[in-house]
């Protein structure tokens, strides 16, 4: 009888203590998102009352060609940043590995730019790559590489490759201390093993460091991916999404619909066109975590 | 030297290069004077250099205006995630009941969705609720994505306190809330000062939720404040780079003490970048 009792006890405590978890989240995450869903299937004007319009929204955004450039443009910048944040953050991991004095100084230096505030980061890069006073442009004329000016954000290709190194630059240092941790548990024996079979460097990493390392690897790629594809300081602050769309994209463009148009309706569809698909790297994450915690 | 450590070192080297380069750029575009950054003069090194930019920042812009929301916003919404998220993470670790690994399961995917996609969504329910333009929007806004953040780093921490100290305290007459409170909680000290710390830096750093939700221009934030930031002087980067400087500031002193957290943290997947 008492230990029913306590049963039920810790019962109602366990739900006393999640309940301010639950109703934070029922009332700020989950009422926002799906009141966004039915926003998204209705159409608003400025001084009339919201109806319904069905998949109207999501029709319009298909066919406009603006949004096209933008679902393109966000491929583009997440795939670019991405690729290349894992190959800088594996050179660096693999670079640390062996240092034994100053390891830890070195990491913590390079983790600086991911504790640094976005926006003091993009605006930087935005000084840095100014067409007539920022170091890049004057530091190229300096050795000769150019004799005027790159137009770094003036030009549409050169901008959105301006923005992907920003974000480079903030994030590859996160990818190479994770791929470096997850490489200091892989045991020395499987080195020593190989290196008796006359293994060289390019084949243990291939061989051993690379499979080791692999659901590190994948989750820190699949939340950066959620993360870059949904980016919108970089981009907001370095170019406003130009010059044209250029570099326009899904959190920018829903800025423009919502925020500046005030056109609810598109603006709730744009932003949660990529829901689909972040829907799915949700997922993914989430099993690899649950996998690693067994 | 061996051939691959020499390549290692230069790998290294250019590495640490790229990682300082901007953040040079910032500090010493800080230090020069208007003339020097209209006419590109000692680009590289600032001499002879000025602090008037820092003491524009404070005489004559409202820096310490924005570094004052700011800070009261972070630490206010970092106060109100701790103990909502700590108390999660003691039930969803230490308490069994219907419907946990469910509750667990939610927390990790709303700790995954992306401001990105949020914004106009709250946004859109904080003007039904009739309650922008106030720092207590942002207050109620930050812990959207830092109770799951908590919840998910403390959930760890908790795992790893033997439970057998808190049965012992049952043992001895205690009631479950007392356990938590007088053996758990104190254990557990370094994680919730570390998940503080965390909130603090995410909260200060926090752009697009401040951006959106608050117009009036006393109630700015800092990151929000840089952004918008001009003057009428042509060479104003020497006000904004000085600006940038201090804004990093705290979060670099914060940064000084968590990042041995972050390498453990990394790991477990619970922060992300």
């Amino acid at each position: 009888m008492n230990a029913l009792t306590d049963r039920h006890r810790e019962r109602l405590l366990g739900y006393a203590l999640i309940a301010p978890v639950a109703i934070f989240l029922a009332g700020l995450v989950a009422y926002p998102f799906l009141s966004a869903i039915y926003l998204s299937l209705t159409e608003k004007i400025v001084g009339y009352p919201a109806h319904f319009v069905g998949l109207k929204n999501y029709e319009s955004l298909l066919e406009s060609g603006r949004f096209r450039i933008v679902a393109w443009n966000s491929a583009a910048f997440t795939v670019g940043s991405i690729v290349v944040k894992l190959v800088i953050g594996m050179a660096m991991a693999l670079a640390l590995h062996h240092v034994v004095r100053g390891n830890q100084f070195i990491r913590g230096i390079l983790l600086l730019p991911w504790v640094i505030p976005t926006v003091v980061i993009a605006l930087t890069w935005k000084w840095l790559m100014d067409l007539f006073r920022g170091l890049i442009n004057v530091a190229l004329i300096d050795v000769g590489v150019v004799r005027s000016g790159v137009h770094w954000l003036g030009d549409p290709t050169l901008a959105m490759v301006s923005v992907i190194m920003a974000n480079v630059w903030r994030g590859f240092p996160f990818f190479g201390v994770s791929f470096l941790a997850a490489m200091q548990t892989v045991p020395q024996e499987l080195y020593d093993a190989a290196a008796v079979d006359g293994a060289g460097g390019w084949h243990k990493f291939w061989q051993i460091t690379l499979p080791s390392i692999k659901g590190v690897v994948a989750v820190v790629t699949l939340l950066s991916t959620i993360v870059t594809l949904n980016d919108f300081n970089i981009v907001y602050i370095m170019t406003r999404g130009g010059p044209g769309a250029a570099t326009h994209i899904f959190a920018t463009y829903s800025y423009e619909l919502g925020i500046m148009s005030q056109r609810w309706g598109l603006a709730m569809a744009a932003s949660l066109a990529s829901l689909p698909l972040v829907a799915l790297l949700i997922v993914a994450v989430v099993r690899y975590l649950h996998r690693e915690e067994e | 030297m061996r051939p691959a450590t020499l390549a290692r070192w230069i790998v290294l080297a250019l590495i640490v290069l790229v990682v300082f380069v901007p953040m040079y750029w910032i500090l010493v575009t800080s230090f020069k004077t208007g003339r020097q950054i209209l006419l590109s003069e000692r680009i590289y090194v600032p001499w002879p250099f000025t602090i008037d930019n820092y003491v524009y920042l404070f005489q004559e812009s409202r820096f310490a205006l924005w570094i004052r929301n700011s800070a009261i916003t972070a630490t206010a919404s970092t106060l109100l995630s701790l103990v909502i998220g700590a108390a999660g993470a003691y039930s969803l670790t230490r308490l069994s009941f219907p419907g946990r690994r469910t509750f667990g399961g939610i927390v990790l995917i709303t700790y995954l969705v992306p401001p990105g996609l949020m914004f106009i969504p709250l946004y859109r329910t904080f003007i039904q609720m009739g309650y922008t333009d106030s720092l207590g929007t942002l207050i109620l806004a930050y812990p959207t994505f830092l109770v799951p953040f908590v919840t998910w780093l403390l959930m760890g921490f908790f795992r790893s306190i033997p439970r057998e100290l808190e049965e012992a305290a049952l043992v001895d007459g205690a009631t479950r809330l007392q356990a938590m409170v007088r053996v758990v909680l104190p254990l557990a000290a370094p994680g919730l000062l570390a998940a503080g710390l965390f909130c603090f830096t995410l909260s200060w750093n926090e752009f697009l939720y401040a951006l959106i939700f608050i117009g009036d221009d006393s109630l700015k934030t800092l990151p929000v404040g840089l952004s918008e930031f001009v003057v009428s002087d042509f060479a104003f980067w020497g006000q904004l780079m000085a600006a940038a400087a201090l804004a990093s500031l705290p979060v670099i002193v914060v940064y000084i003490y968590l990042h041995k957290y972050m390498v453990q943290g990394l790991t477990a997947g619970a922060v992300k970048g």
